[in-house]
């Protein structure tokens, strides 16, 4: 199979076959990931479109002794949501969704889908320093190393933000509601 | 395993479920069309930048070609009749040249010194090598290669260990196809 690198340098070299095999690749982690970390379907279409976009323009840009291309790409799209919650979010927000998850004690008797409901709107409501990498680690299988490249830290850093990001989750949610699903 | 652990363990098995939950879920085909429509836009204007650069880098050469023309068309235009009085000694006949010259081998250093920035082309006066010289109507300057002993026959100093050396030279031919006068370049290193 041909690698992400090889599809990308063709796809820079106009080659709309090697552009459309990465994109159906990718499209989807990164799509998820952009998912995940707003809760808005809407705004994940727009990054995942913005994130290839820029990827046809700087996509020479890329190095691989960084990390994959999946990890360059979570990159831009983290740096899109950025931009897009700070002009977003009003004043408290994070703390208003911090609030909520942790008021939902309605999670006693849930059914599956509303319990998956319920830990997706838990992970929305992590500080993102911690939603990133529990997005990635947990939810997108991502290596330590590779969310390590897309965030641009050090791998201590994603496993000690992974770590506190489950034990926020775990408060956030009620040990009987989790129960229920397995 | 205490409770903190089981507590975690659970938590993992939700985000299992919601991962399975969304595994599946993906950017709608309006994305791919939108982004196939802007990539083939931008092959689009790859190929008008190409074609733009082609015709600046034709014109470039093109001008380059002519810039060069130039010295060798100045001089076949030279209508030395009211310039070479017929009565003229041998000799001034090619320091009459030399004059008529000067316009072109000034363009010619210029072009040698945009060719070559690190070195400055210097030249000698035009030499007869026709004696008593007919007169000149038209004709061309040719540079050629020449050993160094072709300088000896005009007069110049050539040391013996460089009578086989290769030199540049500008031999300004007749109309008729005979060498008028020649001229030596010499090659300065900035």
């Amino acid at each position: 199979m041909t690698s992400d690198e090889e599809l990308l340098q063709s796809a820079l070299h106009h080659d709309e076959a090697a552009f459309t095999a990465l994109y159906r690749r990718r499209q989807g982690a990164v799509y998820r990931f952009a998912l995940h970390m707003s809760g808005d379907a809407a705004v994940s279409e727009d990054v995942t479109q913005e994130v290839f976009m820029a990827l046809l323009e700087s996509g020479g840009r890329f190095d691989p002794a960084r990390g994959p291309l999946l990890s360059f790409l979570y990159g831009i799209a983290r740096n899109l949501l950025r931009r897009r919650m700070e002009k977003k979010r009003p004043e408290g927000a994070d703390l208003l969704a911090q609030d909520l998850a942790a008021d939902d004690d309605v999670l006693d008797d849930l059914t599956r889908r509303e319990t998956i409901e319920a830990v997706r709107g838990a992970v929305l409501s992590l500080p993102e320093a911690y939603r990133e990498v529990v997005v990635l680690c947990d939810l997108e299988n991502a290596s330590y190393e590779d969310a390590a490249a897309a965030l641009q830290c050090p791998v201590g850093t994603v496993r000690s933000r992974l770590s506190r990001g489950r034990a926020m989750l775990t408060q956030k949610l009620a040990v009987k509601a989790v129960r229920s699903i397995s | 395993m205490n409770e903190e652990q089981l507590k975690e363990d659970q938590v993992l098995q939700a985000l299992r479920a919601l991962a399975e939950n969304d595994g599946e879920r993906e950017a709608p085909p309006e994305v791919e069309a939108r982004l196939l429509g802007a990539f083939r836009a931008r092959r689009r204007s790859g190929r008008s930048w190409a074609v733009i650069a082609a015709a600046a880098a034709a014109l470039v050469i093109a001008a380059l070609w002519w810039t060069n023309r130039a010295p060798q068309q100045a001089v076949s235009a030279v209508h030395p009749v009211s310039v070479v009085p017929e009565a003229a000694p041998p000799a001034p006949a090619a320091a009459t040249i030399t004059n008529v010259a000067r316009a072109p081998r000034k363009l010619a250093r210029k072009i040698a010194a945009a060719r070559q920035p690190e070195s400055r082309e210097v030249v000698t006066d035009f030499f007869p090598l026709m004696n008593p010289a007919p007169s000149f109507g038209r004709g061309q300057l040719l540079r050629v290669q020449l050993p160094a002993a072709a300088m000896q026959t005009v007069g110049l100093p050539v040391r013996e260990e460089h009578l086989g050396d290769l030199v540049q030279a500008d031999v300004l031919v007749g109309e008729e196809g005979m060498p008028r006068a020649i001229r030596f370049v010499r090659f300065d290193v900035k």
